[in-house]
């Protein structure tokens, strides 16, 4: 049997875990007519301080050791191995919680909500891979998150996307990004938990959606590497913003590149940039009057999202709890259902008037369009930006990575066969 | 000398692993699989021997043998459920750990067989042609995006916020309206009905508001109104049922589950509400006009209240046919008062306690037959649709105060159907039928969503409703199904079979007819291709009702013939009233309240 046929099999019977979700408990109380009281449900008591501490240490421990593996062991098999520990600790260990992924989240609820008390464990798990990244690029990424590593662990056969799926798809974090901003700071839901797809597999439950799109996106993975950390991961949009600004970035080559041309297949993320020493056959007036041209229609993007943000903002409001349950009250006819819905039920019991959820939901709505409009107006800012960018003028003569997009997996360095000295090229 | 390991060799052991690892997590799959089958279809405590168990024990609850038995019963059913939980978890975690056997074999075989890199071949420069292309797929994946957006908001936009806005706006001008009607005439009422001084009201009792946001709250919510009966046909009036355990069996001359019996003072052929524990009628003759509350337990006539004087009431009951008498249409509730209508155009509503609130006459109505469309709630909105020749209108008054809310005129001729309520996943519609249109209404505020004309005639039967279709019926007129939305349109039609006093009832797949000459029929909802028809022989003036799976039809005889809501007929039984009957039933909490001529039955276990 081929290897190749092998990854495939192993992944398909991956996604048959997902039967393990249903393992729910979807067995009503028993019925005692005894006067036997039901035990409260107990609530699972937050992690010690202690363990929450460590979990920080761990982290900062884990970048520090990964950074000095990606800048100054540069190797493959040292990323490999902390990949393995960070996918048990963070991942199976920690069930995937808390990480930095979905710690957008909760940075923005506090910024949103005075009431929302965020933890300080949160706030580390949010800044200290941000730090890093200022300072060695995406290291982060390389060694330490547990989505990003377990994805890594299947991308056997990695395809090149080609340029242009790369830029479509490229534009997806930027959208999640803004939904997940958008629904965490109206107290809506943590989309980005909600859907997370590998949860489910540390944690041996998880929806039977949640665990189909993490099948789709394992088996996928075997020939688009790390498909959710390029193109879904927002926590990923801030650290390719960040890391192009990283002081200490891993490079192909220790040296003086020497051209051989070796590393330009190794990256499966497709994050090299060739050398370019080519002119632009457009004249440079004609790119420079673009620029302009885009650069005065980025205002309008920015308008023009905004304006269907705000067309949109009711079905984006739909998932809001106060929102669907006015629209629930509002139908005489929450027609076909014969039991009541969950949220009849406690709004019954709340002691709340009807206008008053009307009017919390109206106040929702209000942020929703002010949502949505900012919303629409930073992916037209996004796409502005990101043309923008594809219109400067470029001169490049090595190969070298994206210090946006590059995940700092040191497998291009393992292609380059030039050492520190450059005396000794292996050849 | 150490011996040198053969690559190939390990390779090939690491293969054999893989292969062995990827054997075992297959059949862990498998076993996985079966055991989540088992548990997807296993419904361990509705199994047959725990029903009949349960049912015995609750003819003998004293049984302790059997108590016991139960409990074991249960117990086993239990251990069962989650042995097979703890199978399917055990499992993920051995089928995660061969999977990583697996990733381990493939990683270290690639270590093994790394190879240098081939030099690529020579590579044509294409980066700035890429980067214009580029370019346009970001630009037209922007578009892309907005359109799609566009499209996603056009079909899902439903002016929800502007709903909201006027709804609460409504509820804050009501308040005010109440308390000006203390004082004198509301604002409101001025600009809506000025023009018509037999719409005032007189606000003779409590009007049973509290000051504040509770009294804004006084109306039920849906789910409250689906546990109870409050109109004619039921919830909304559309014929459906939302609730199990329907009798199918009874008998009135034995009193075979019959729980009480109690005869109704005055004759009507309204048919009864329910709410919670109270029943509503009303009978009239040509002197005297009375609604009635019975206790829902014992029959019990808890009041018994007479409408007379009310401002405006013409001092002899109109002339109307025999068969429509001086009470034909049925009340409605809203769990706070009972309304009822007359022959006359008197209109009431009493608290639970039998306590007038509020009183008004609507005008003799211009009826050759003699008025007969029933009340429908919507929220804490009186409906009443009056359909009469001249100057047919339909009308929102204030459960509370009587006043009027809005006014809506139409211009059809007189007709004898009652408004449903209906909601459209979208919003809610309040629908009427008379010659020549079925139209459909904002329930709020009586501006008009949509009309067809196709329906003509005398109309009596009320429309139903179901998935999108609403279906209209008249005799020497066709049975018409329309596919409502701003520009409804008439899917099908068909005259083989038609009613002029039944009303349809429709489930999402099939409509049902029963024509008054005592035929059913079945049609394919959305084709009306006729899937059966059944010849009951009798007269029939009561509208079948849709409950549980199952239609209930009472026929002239006080037979009520219950047939399954499929494509193939099957009936299910032919329970006896005992007198005759023309009332729809009304089906509560494993009950069923049916109007003879004479007496108002319970039918229940």
């Amino acid at each position: 049997m081929s290897k190749q046929k092998l990854v495939i099999i192993l992944l398909l019977l991956l996604t048959v875990q997902a039967t393990s979700v249903f393992a729910v408990q979807r067995f009503p109380k028993p019925e005692f007519e005894t006067g036997y009281i039901q035990p409260e449900t107990q609530v699972p008591s937050p992690r010690t301080e202690i363990l929450a501490v460590m979990d920080v240490v761990v982290l900062l421990l884990s970048l520090s050791v990964i950074s000095w593996i990606v800048l100054k062991k540069r190797s493959r098999n040292g990323v490999f191995l902390m990949s393995v520990f960070s996918l048990i600790y963070f991942g199976f260990y920690r069930e995937g919680c808390i990480c930095a992924i979905g710690s957008i989240q909760n940075i923005t609820l506090a910024l949103f909500d005075y009431n929302y008390i965020l933890p300080l464990t949160v706030i580390a798990f949010f800044i200290i891979p941000l730090v890093f990244t200022l300072f060695f690029g995406r290291t982060f990424c390389a060694g330490v998150c547990p989505f990003g590593a377990m994805q890594d662990m299947v991308a056997f056969r990695p395809q090149k996307l080609g340029s242009r799926l790369n830029a479509i798809l490229g534009m997806v974090p930027y959208i999640y990004l803004g939904l997940a901003v958008l629904y965490a700071a109206t107290g809506t839901d943590f989309i980005i938990c909600r859907y997370d797809p590998f949860v489910g597999i540390f944690r041996f439950n998880a929806s039977f959606s949640m665990f189909v799109f993490a099948g789709i996106l394992l088996l996928s993975g075997i020939f688009i590497a790390r498909p959710y950390c390029r193109f879904l991961c927002p926590y990923g949009v801030l650290l390719n913003w960040v890391s192009r600004f990283s002081r200490r970035h891993i490079t192909i080559t220790p040296a003086e590149c020497i051209q051989c041309r070796l590393c330009e297949d190794s990256c499966p993320y497709d994050a090299i940039d060739f050398p370019v020493t080519s002119r632009n056959p457009e004249s440079r007036q004609v790119m420079v009057r673009k620029l302009m041209l885009i650069c005065t229609l980025i205002p309008f993007l920015i308008v023009a999202g905004g304006w269907t943000g705000i067309r949109l903002h009711e079905t984006l409001a739909g998932v809001n709890g106060k929102v669907k349950l006015a629209r629930q009250l509002l139908d005489p006819a929450t027609l076909r259902i014969q039991s009541e819905p969950f949220e009849i039920t406690a709004y019954k019991s709340s002691g709340k008037s009807q206008m008053q959820v009307n009017e919390e939901a109206s106040v929702m709505l209000k942020r929703f369009y002010t949502g949505g409009w900012i919303l629409g107006g930073f992916i037209g800012l996004m796409f502005g930006v990101v043309i923008a960018g594809r219109m400067l003028n470029i001169w490049r003569t090595d190969y070298v990575p994206n210090k946006g997009t590059c995940l700092s997996c040191t497998r291009c360095v393992d292609y380059c066969p030039v050492k520190s000295d450059l005396s000794k090229v292996n050849t | 000398m150490k011996e040198q390991k053969n690559p190939a060799s390990t390779i090939r052991l690491l293969r054999q692993i893989a292969f062995v690892s990827i054997l075992f997590a297959a059949i862990l799959c498998i076993l996985i699989l079966v055991n989540w089958f088992q548990l997807q279809r296993a419904d361990p405590l509705n199994t047959p021997v725990l029903k009949t168990t349960i049912e015995r024990l609750s003819n003998n609850p004293d049984d302790q043998q059997l108590r016991d038995q139960l409990r074991t019963l249960d117990l086993l059913a239990r251990k069962a459920y989650f042995t097979s939980q703890w199978q399917i978890c055990t499992g993920g975690y051995l089928l995660l750990i061969s999977i990583l056997v697996v990733v381990i074999c493939l990683k270290t075989i690639d270590f093994i067989q790394k190879k240098i890199p081939d030099l690529p071949g020579a590579k044509t420069d294409t980066f700035w042609i890429d980067r214009k292309i580029n370019r346009k797929w970001v630009a037209f994946t922007g578009i892309g995006i907005v359109l799609i957006s566009l499209v996603l908001a056009f079909f899902t936009h439903d002016e929800l916020g502007k709903m909201l806005g006027e709804e609460n706006s409504r509820q804050t001008d009501t308040i005010t309206d109440q308390g000006l009607t203390k004082n004198g005439p509301s604002s409101r009422q001025n600009n809506v009905s000025r023009n018509s001084d037999l719409l005032t009201p007189v606000t003779t009792g409590d009007t049973n508001t509290k000051p504040g946001l509770q009294a804004l709250n006084d109306f039920p919510t849906w789910a409250e109104i689906i546990e109870n009966y409050p109109s004619f046909r039921g919830p909304g009036g559309n014929g459906v049922v939302y609730q199990k355990n329907i009798p199918t069996n009874w008998d009135g001359k034995t009193g075979k589950n019959i729980k009480w019996k109690t005869t109704v003072p005055l004759p009507g052929y309204n048919s009864p509400v329910v709410w919670n524990d109270r029943v509503f009628l009303s009978g009239a003759n040509e002197t005297k006009r009375e609604v009635y509350s019975f206790d829902a337990s014992t029959g019990k006539i808890l009041w018994a209240a007479r409408v007379d004087k009310i401002p405006g009431s013409p001092e002899k009951a109109p002339a109307v046919n025999k068969e429509t008498g001086q009470a034909a249409p049925t009340l409605t509730t809203d769990g706070r008062r009972v309304y009822a209508i007359f022959a006359n155009g008197d209109l009431v509503a009493f608290d639970f306690d039998g306590k007038l609130i509020w009183a008004r006459n609507l005008g003799l109505p211009a009826n050759h037959y003699g008025y007969s469309s029933s009340l429908m709630m919507y929220r804490d909105l009186l409906i009443v649709q009056y359909d009469q020749r001249g100057s047919a209108f339909v009308v929102g008054l204030s459960g509370k105060t009587g006043e009027t809310v809005w006014k809506t005129s139409r211009n059809v001729k007189v007709s004898w159907a009652s408004p449903v309520v209906i909601h459209t996943g979208k919003r809610t519609e309040l629908l009427l039928a008379a010659e020549p249109f079925v139209a459909a209404y904002n329930p709020a505020n009586g501006k008009e969503f949509w009309k067809l004309d196709c329906i003509s005639g005398e109309v009596g039967p009320s429309v139903a409703y179901a998935d999108g279709i609403v279906f209209s019926v008249n005799d020497y007129s066709k049975l018409a199904a329309v596919q409502i939305g701003e520009t409804p349109k008439l899917l099908w039609e068909n005259s083989d079979y038609l009613s002029d006093v039944p009303s349809p009832v429709a489930s999402d797949k099939y409509v049902f007819l029963l024509t008054s000459y005592g035929t059913a029929v079945c049609y394919d909802a959305k084709t009306g291709a006729k899937y059966w028809e059944h010849d009951f022989e009798n007269t029939t003036y009561a509208s079948p009702v849709l409950a549980d799976g199952k239609i209930y039809a009472m026929d002239k005889q006080g037979i009520m013939h219950i047939f399954k809501a499929d494509k193939e007929f099957s009936l299910v039984s032919e329970p006896k009233l005992g007198e005759g009957s023309v009332c729809t039933p009304a089906m509560v909490n494993g009950k069923i309240f049916i109007r003879g001529d004479k007496n108002l039955y319970c039918v229940g276990k």
